[in-house]
């Protein structure tokens, strides 16, 4: 808006200096341009003016943005350029190709040879070669074993279809005491939630009048009362003024007790200086008893982990019931005896107990 | 101050860094989650506890090296290969086009896990150590009925039934099994191999049922990882006794189901066969024509075995060539029930006892065709029986109960029969992989077999059991710390003779001192006396200290230690006295 300066258009001169003629000029340097040149552009056919070239179509590759950049030449180099002989360096390096390996025709390994020899089931010795010495004996380095608990746990001598007494006995004792704990933990923990109570069915809306009476009486004492309050503090709001006397005990009063603190704290200094032999003691016993510490807690979980494995998921792992024979099915007869049917469980668990894999819902699919 | 500050590339640190849980690796991997189960089942990488759970204690961690370990495996590709090929196979299906659904089935790509196992056992001896769970996992299915519920095919319980009866078959020919134990659950067997003790667990003939609490699907691909490596394992050992794997058995006796007859018969007519087939390998040309001839050669040899030599390794023994080394416990048990002929009655648990009875070196036959013996052959020994009385009772044989046979190759001698005898409840079943010793607590059978293991040493060892008596008293006294409590009983009565006769010879000697008149006899006596009881006490003092000095030797730690072993002993030896107390009563009561 403030583009032109302020003048004033009073005045055919004025005018005159306001009026634009660079149209008019404009025009007049193109007409003679053109004149001199050969002609109007836009009046020349465009067959003059474009060529369509036929011939080459894909053959010339189009120059690739990062060839041009290799085409161009640093700075500081150019004034290398201005000598015909000097031939510049392209900023960067291109890929050098890779050269091609030269192709090795293997020797048929002994394995092959065995493959070829029209072995129908194609079965090979893995560990033929295994003489050679054990230079891979650790395949990966961070392999971790699984845990200490073997594969096939022998069960103890108890569970023998035709068991000594005694170890019958501690056997039982032992699912005895395992079936126990489950009842115990159902009887000492909280009771469940029950699904249904007994007693009448609330109207909808009755329902949102229920805890509606408690609220609204506690409300209601509670504004009474601060406005009470407030009544009272505006009446004992007035102070009276501080006097120099009542500053100075002020000041005096906070030296003493400064200097008190003081002396408190050198005396403190002082008795811990002197009773430290004792202090020593006492750290060292606590080092001590920290130690203890954490060696029984180390060695109480390396033990549980002969037990059982550390917690991987979600759910714990509940171990297998101990597969022991009823005093009343003790029959001493092989024929008769009533065998374990779900070894697949076992087999499960025993997997879960080495951590291989990890215990999840209480109902599988199905 | 300023702020925490990270540098731009790196993510985390610490346990952060380290782990991942199982939605990320699968992020990571960008697979579901069925597949990344099996394929970590099947490289073996599994889950690990970290000190700090960074995402909570509801997840499941695992190492971010393992996860990349993964990330590098080709049978990734290899699985979401297969699983486009059934996404095409649905869509086939979808459709309604069945032929092609069909063409398609039949070229479906397929993966083997050989590399797998060369990665994951770079030695025999790991692959050696890792057996038990892949025994116990084989024999389980080849006794599982095919479920279509559970995607468990026929085809499947057939191979893990003959790997395992491969697997019978040979440590039965190189009597390697070692322990036995019935227990409710299955027969344990423990067979030692290369140094390495292999224990397994086999189910009882009964008809296995499907819980609700086990996943079968995560059996079945731990199934196929072990069924590999049982079949390179069994070519292995094959390879080591010279005899071809796989086997070509005889197919009669397979369509009878006695298949470990018959690999037993194979593995006898490939050994003799050996020599034959060099021959065969310069004449021919072809290698298929090989092949046939050396399958009839093979057949042929078979069926040219005399039947009643199924186990008869003593024949074989004497004409081998390559003597397989035997250590001195193989040898024992080589010879366990040498000499005798078992049958085994219908309702026997016949595989097992086809297994264990060869593995010692006995002969064996059973009710039904295709048997080496009948049942009324004339040299059979030993007749196992499990009714409650026998029908018509030859009397050249013993009739027995199972368990004695499980009993004799445990203890390792042949037991007397009475106890076994047809209609009676017999003794206790021990378990050998109890180390009664360590408990402390012994039970009675064990002792009567001791008993009896020790008399049938004795015979046949001449006579130095009297040598060795007396060196054992001095040598026991001089050990640090370890006297049973008998000797302790004994050596305190000893000490109390001691005492007494110190104090009589130092009486006479008063008496001597006092009154010079005084028999000159008595006084030989008595000085004879006195001359025994002073070596004895000597003897006493020097057996004391003897016993002192390793404790005065000891120092204050060990002593303690000594202390602490001993207070331990005296823990048991009261509870064992306890138990036996207990059982005392309990006959006296009875009475």
């Amino acid at each position: 808006m403030g583009k032109r300066a302020k003048t004033s258009r009073k005045g055919k001169k004025a005018w005159r200096a306001n009026i634009s003629t660079e149209d008019i000029e404009d025009f007049f340097e193109k007409a003679t341009k053109d004149a001199l040149s050969g002609g109007n552009l836009s009046a020349a056919p465009s067959e003059d003016l474009f060529h369509v070239e036929k011939s080459h179509g894909l053959n010339i590759p189009v120059k690739r943005k990062i060839e041009k950049h290799r085409e161009r030449v640093l700075r500081c180099d150019s004034v290398l350029k201005k000598n015909p002989f000097v031939q510049t360096v392209s900023s960067s390096k291109p890929k050098s190709k890779k050269s091609n390996k030269t192709i090795v025709i293997e020797s048929k390994t002994p394995k092959q040879a065995q493959k070829d020899a029209g072995d129908d089931s194609v079965m090979v010795d893995l560990w033929a070669d295994d003489s050679k010495g054990e230079h891979e004996s650790k395949p990966r380095k961070i392999y971790k074993k699984t845990s200490t608990i073997p594969a096939v746990e022998v069960d103890p001598a108890g569970c023998s279809y035709n068991p000594t007494t005694e170890s019958h006995e501690d056997m039982l004792a032992e699912a005895v005491a395992q079936e126990m704990q489950k009842v115990y933990k159902t009887e000492l923990g909280p009771e469940p939630v029950p699904l249904t109570i007994e007693g009448d069915a609330i109207n909808e809306d009755e329902r949102y009048f229920l805890g509606v009476d408690n609220v609204s009486d506690g409300e209601d004492d509670a504004e009474v009362e601060n406005e009470e309050l407030e009544a009272g503090n505006k009446l004992a709001r007035t102070t009276k003024r501080v006097t120099r006397v009542v500053l100075n005990k002020r000041s005096r009063q906070k030296e003493l007790r400064k200097k008190e603190t003081k002396e408190k704290y050198k005396e403190k200094i002082s008795t811990e200086i002197d009773s430290l032999p004792n202090i020593l003691e006492e750290i060292a016993r606590e080092d001590e008893e920290k130690q203890n510490k954490l060696l029984r807690r180390t060695i109480a979980k390396q033990e549980v982990l002969k037990i059982r494995p550390p917690r991987l998921g979600k759910h714990k792992f509940e171990a297998p019931p101990v597969q022991v024979l009823l005093t009343e099915e003790m029959t001493g007869s092989l024929r008769k005896l009533k065998a374990c049917c779900t070894l697949a469980r076992d087999r499960f668990k025993s997997l879960e107990k080495r951590g291989i894999l990890v215990p999840s819902k209480h109902i599988r699919r199905f | 101050m300023p702020k925490h500050y990270r540098p731009a590339g790196k993510k985390k640190e610490g346990n952060a860094a380290r782990y991942m849980t199982r939605s990320q690796a699968l992020k990571s991997l960008q697979v579901n989650l069925s597949l990344f189960r099996r394929l970590c089942i099947v490289k073996g990488v599994f889950p690990r506890e970290p000190k700090k759970k960074v995402k909570g204690n509801h997840h499941t961690y695992y190492h971010v090296k393992d996860i990349s370990f993964l990330q590098h495996e080709p049978l990734l590709e290899k699985f979401r290969e297969i699983r486009t090929y059934q996404k095409k196979v649905l869509k086939a299906k979808a459709k309604k086009n069945e032929e092609l659904a069909r063409l398609l089935l039949t070229r479906q790509p397929t993966y083997k896990l050989d590399r797998l196992i060369r990665e994951r056992y770079p030695t025999f001896i790991d692959a050696l150590r890792d057996l038990d769970d892949c025994l116990t996992m084989v024999h389980l299915f080849a006794v599982l009925p095919a479920s279509d519920r559970e995607n468990l095919e026929v085809k499947r319980v057939h191979n893990c039934r003959r790997l395992s009866h491969e697997w019978q078959a040979y440590i039965s020919r190189t009597h390697a099994l070692r322990k036995v134990f019935v227990s409710v659950k299955g027969i344990y067997y423990q067979a030692e191999l290369e140094g390495q003790k292999i224990t397994w667990l086999t189910p009882h003939a009964i008809q296995q049922v499907f819980t609700n609490d086990v996943d079968f699907s995560v059996l079945l691909t731990f199934l196929e990882f072990y069924e590999t490596l049982l079949a390179f394992i069994n070519f292995k050992l094959y390879h080591s006794l010279n005899v071809k794997y796989p086997p070509i058995l005889d197919s009669r006796l397979e369509a009878l189901a006695a298949d470990l007859y018959a690999l037993s018969r194979y593995i006898d007519a490939s050994s003799r066969g050996m020599t034959v087939e060099p021959k065969s390998d310069a004449s021919s040309s072809s290698q298929s024509n090989d092949r046939e001839e050396s399958e009839l050669r093979l057949a042929q040899l078979q069926h040219q075995l005399p039947s009643s030599e199924p186990g008869a390794l003593m024949h074989i023994v004497a004409d081998n060539n390559k003597e397989v080394e035997e250590d001195e416990e193989t040898r024992v048990c080589k010879s366990l029930f040498k000499d005798l002929k078992f049958f085994l009655s219908r309702e026997v648990p016949r595989e097992s006892l086809l297994f264990v009875l060869p593995a010692f070196g006995g002969m064996v036959s059973w009710e039904g065709e295709g048997a080496p013996f009948k049942e009324d052959d004339e040299s059979i020994t030993h007749h196992i029986i499990d009714k409650p009385s026998a029908g018509h009772m030859y009397l050249s044989r013993e009739y027995v109960q199972p368990q004695w046979i499980y009993d004799c190759v445990n203890a390792r001698i042949i037991l007397p029969t009475e106890k076994y005898m047809v209609g009676s409840i017999p003794p206790p079943h021990l378990s050998p992989f109890v180390d009664n010793e360590a408990e402390g607590y012994v039970p009675d059978y064990a002792e009567t077999i001791k008993r009896l293991q020790a008399a049938a040493r004795n015979d046949v060892l001449p006579l130095p059991g009297v040598g060795k008596e007396d060196l054992e008293d001095p040598q026991n006294l001089l050990y640090a710390g370890v006297m049973s409590r008998a000797e302790e009983a004994e050596a305190a009565r000893n000490k109390k003779k001691m005492a007494e006769l110190e104090k009589q010879y130092h009486e006479e000697l008063k008496m001597e001192l006092r009154g010079s008149a005084v028999d000159v006899a008595p006084v030989v006596e008595e000085v004879g006396e006195g001359e025994e009881s002073v070596p004895d006490a000597a003897n006493t003092q020097t057996a004391q200290d003897t016993s002192d000095m390793p404790t005065l030797l000891m120092s204050r730690k060990k002593r303690k230690l000594y202390e602490a072993m001993k207070k331990g002993q005296k823990k048991k030896s009261e509870a064992v006295e306890a138990l036996e107390q207990r059982k005392k009563r309990l006959n006296a009561g009875q009475q």
